[in-house]
């Protein structure tokens, strides 16, 4: 899913172009978050053991509405504004990725079977979470907690992804929160991950800053974009024997996938037969996203504290105690005052100190000249 | 080339305290003007700003503005290791990635070298405007230490508000209340104690004690406090440094939202 290695590539390029932060200094933020991705995570984690699922009194899965219920409390009990953007049509160029995913998904199923039979208790964990797939009752079910808790929900007329980053680079909302890469691709102007992890396992939340990204791997956001292309996305293949590392060099060397095309040896590298890189590309820099204000109806209310209780604890089994409590603590979480921070007051100038120690940014820099000079194909650790 | 000579050690000691447990790493600017830093902590609600000015420096050399990223709670494990009566020598080569502090004992008979790793911080710096303020408290530092302290042991936030009648912090708690007010006093023996109050305008904010508790810990450096507040702007925590500058605190105020909720998001 997303953009492949684009983690570890940015990891290895351009480090400062991601933060740890920690959860709580997002407080006043608004957030959009990529919905599919979480309902996915929950239904995944949320008190699974083996093939056993939560479930209400008629069986259906309750896993995402635990867990939306849950994390949603614990961002606004920090003071976050999140905002839900679930998935629309998906673009004709991901039906492809899509109908790998399900075959995979059959796979999965079929090897559960088999595991169920042999009663291998690993197996079983691990095939029962590759069957997971989010259907659209969870995401209707989602939708319906959400708007009850008063939380805004968004129905992006295609991908979330590109509508979570549509309103970032608007300015509506703060970051864009998702675990999958390519918000990045979409050019969210921050990108946080794993703002939704479970507070259990302590993972701090990263932040990305897409101008940094660009500074540092020193590219255009389209040159950005072709890199991702390269590196593998959902919208088309990618060419093989060309991964992340690779990419990048690539793309420093010739600028776009065109030139590329015309410049590689076509003989170690077989290029796709049929391959979409530009129709791709425009998925990602001209996605379909609403932008209207009137379609953007972005607002935080008071929950609605009957309506919680008839649909999650006379529907769906909760335990009453835990959800009159839990609203007790979405209605403190309203009316605590905000933190204010001092960049509404302050604006950043530039210092005029030098750093005694020199920047690491500009030996890398020097280093890259040398780099571009010496021929494509050498190792891809860089030397004094 | 660098090299800064302060007599008054235990300043730097002293100064390493107030500011480490708010902020992490930061860069040391140095001038002609003088050694400074300016920083935020991590969710960019408070920012620290120090100035001590070359004059009060007994030997102060700086060719050229450089700044030093250090991560401050390194340099507190060094400065711990001089003495309160040691006098500190900063230094540091052009392109080096290290600083190195001496202490020297008052009767030069033990000379110590303390050398400690630079960082690269990528820092923003904010530009700070002159600005008049609605109100300015003066008051005994210890008091206010005392103040921040007795509240937060009653609420998470504090209401500063200047009237005719004084100053006066209140705070809300699950176990109640609490309102401290402390009138313009300076019939007093010694200046310091005094509490003076100047006020323009009367002025009402809401601020987090945990951050206004951390300011205190500059208490050691000075007798008096100054608070200046204005409505439209982050309170001022100033402590001045004797003969030197000064360590001041800002911190953005807790807001109401109602506003925020209804108007549509530009």
């Amino acid at each position: 899913m997303g953009i492949k290695g684009l983690t570890k590539l940015l990891a290895d390029n351009a480090p400062k172009a991601m933060k740890e932060q920690k959860f709580e200094s997002f407080f006043g933020r608004k957030i959009a978050i990529d919905a599919s991705m979480s309902i996915y995570q929950f239904l995944i984690v949320v008190g699974r053991s083996g093939t056993e699922m939560l479930t209400n009194e008629a069986g259906e899965v309750t896993s995402h509405l635990q867990g939306m219920f849950s994390r949603t409390i614990r961002l606004l009990e920090a003071g976050l504004k999140p905002v839900y953007v679930f998935d629309g049509k998906p673009p004709d160029l991901k039906k492809q990725e899509l109908a790998k995913r399900f075959s995979r998904r059959a796979d999965a199923t079929e090897d559960l079977t088999e595991a169920l039979e042999t009663g291998n208790k690993e197996e079983i964990e691990k095939f029962s979470k590759r069957t997971v797939k989010v259907t659209k009752q969870h995401n209707e079910d989602c939708k319906k907690l959400l708007r009850l808790m008063g939380v805004p929900v968004i129905e992006a007329p295609s991908e979330a992804e590109a509508q979570c980053a549509a309103l970032c680079k608007s300015g509506k909302v703060y970051a864009v929160a998702s675990e999958d890469m390519d918000s990045l691709t979409f050019g969210a102007p921050k990108f946080l991950r794993h703002l939704m992890d479970p507070s259990s396992r302590k993972i701090p939340v990263m932040e990305f800053d897409i101008t940094k990204i660009l500074e540092e791997l020193n590219l255009t956001m389209d040159q950005f974009i072709d890199l991702c292309i390269l590196s593998g996305c959902d919208y088309c293949d990618s060419i093989r024997g060309i991964g992340g590392q690779t990419a990048l060099k690539l793309i420093r060397q010739h600028g776009s996938i065109e030139n590329i095309l015309e410049n590689i040896n076509r003989e170690r590298y077989q290029i796709p037969d049929d391959w979409p890189y530009q129709e791709a590309r425009r998925l990602f820099k001209e996605p379909q996203v609403f932008s209207d204000d009137e379609q953007l109806d972005i607002k935080w209310s008071a929950p609605d504290e009957e309506g919680l209780i008839t649909f999650l604890v006379n529907e769906n089994g909760f335990n009453s105690d835990r959800v009159t409590k839990a609203i007790e603590k979405i209605k403190t979480a309203k009316n605590k005052s905000s933190q204010g921070r001092l960049e509404s007051f302050f604006k950043p100038v530039v210092s005029s100190s030098i750093p005694i120690k020199r920047k690491e940014t500009e030996d890398k820099a020097a280093k890259e000249t040398t780099n571009k000079k010496s021929k494509a194909g050498g190792g891809s650790k860089r030397k004094k | 080339m660098l090299e800064l000579r302060l007599v008054q050690g235990s300043l730097l000691k002293k100064v390493l305290e107030a500011i480490k447990d708010l902020v992490n790493d930061a860069n040391f600017d140095c001038s002609a003007t003088g050694f400074s830093l300016q920083a935020m902590d991590s969710s960019h609600v408070a920012l620290v700003a120090l100035l001590l000015r070359s004059e009060g420096f007994e030997h102060y050399r700086c060719d050229r503005n450089i700044s030093m990223g250090m991560n401050l709670n390194n340099m507190s494990k060094m400065l711990k290791c001089a003495g309160n009566d040691d006098i500190i020598t900063i230094k540091a080569d052009d392109g080096s990635d290290t600083v190195t502090f001496m202490f020297e004992s008052p009767t030069q008979d033990k000379i110590a070298d303390f050398e400690m790793k630079l960082m690269d911080i990528d820092s923003e710096h904010l530009g700070i405007p002159e600005a008049e303020y609605h109100a300015i408290v003066r008051m005994p530092s210890s008091e206010f230490q005392r103040i921040c302290k007795d509240l937060s042991s009653i609420g998470d936030t504090v209401v500063i508000s200047v009237t005719k009648e004084g100053v006066k912090f209140s705070t809300r708690g699950d176990i109640g209340t609490a309102n401290i007010v402390c009138r313009q006093n300076t019939t007093v023996d010694k200046p310091e104690e005094a509490t003076v109050i100047e006020m323009n305008e009367p002025v009402s904010l809401t601020f987090a004690l945990r951050y206004m508790n951390s300011f205190t810990k500059a208490t050691p450096l000075s007798n008096t406090v100054t608070i200046s507040l204005s409505s439209e702007l982050p309170v001022v925590v100033e402590y001045k440094i004797a003969e030197m500058g000064y360590i001041r605190f800002y911190l953005a105020p807790k807001i109401e939202e109602d506003e925020d909720e209804t108007k549509p998001q530009a």
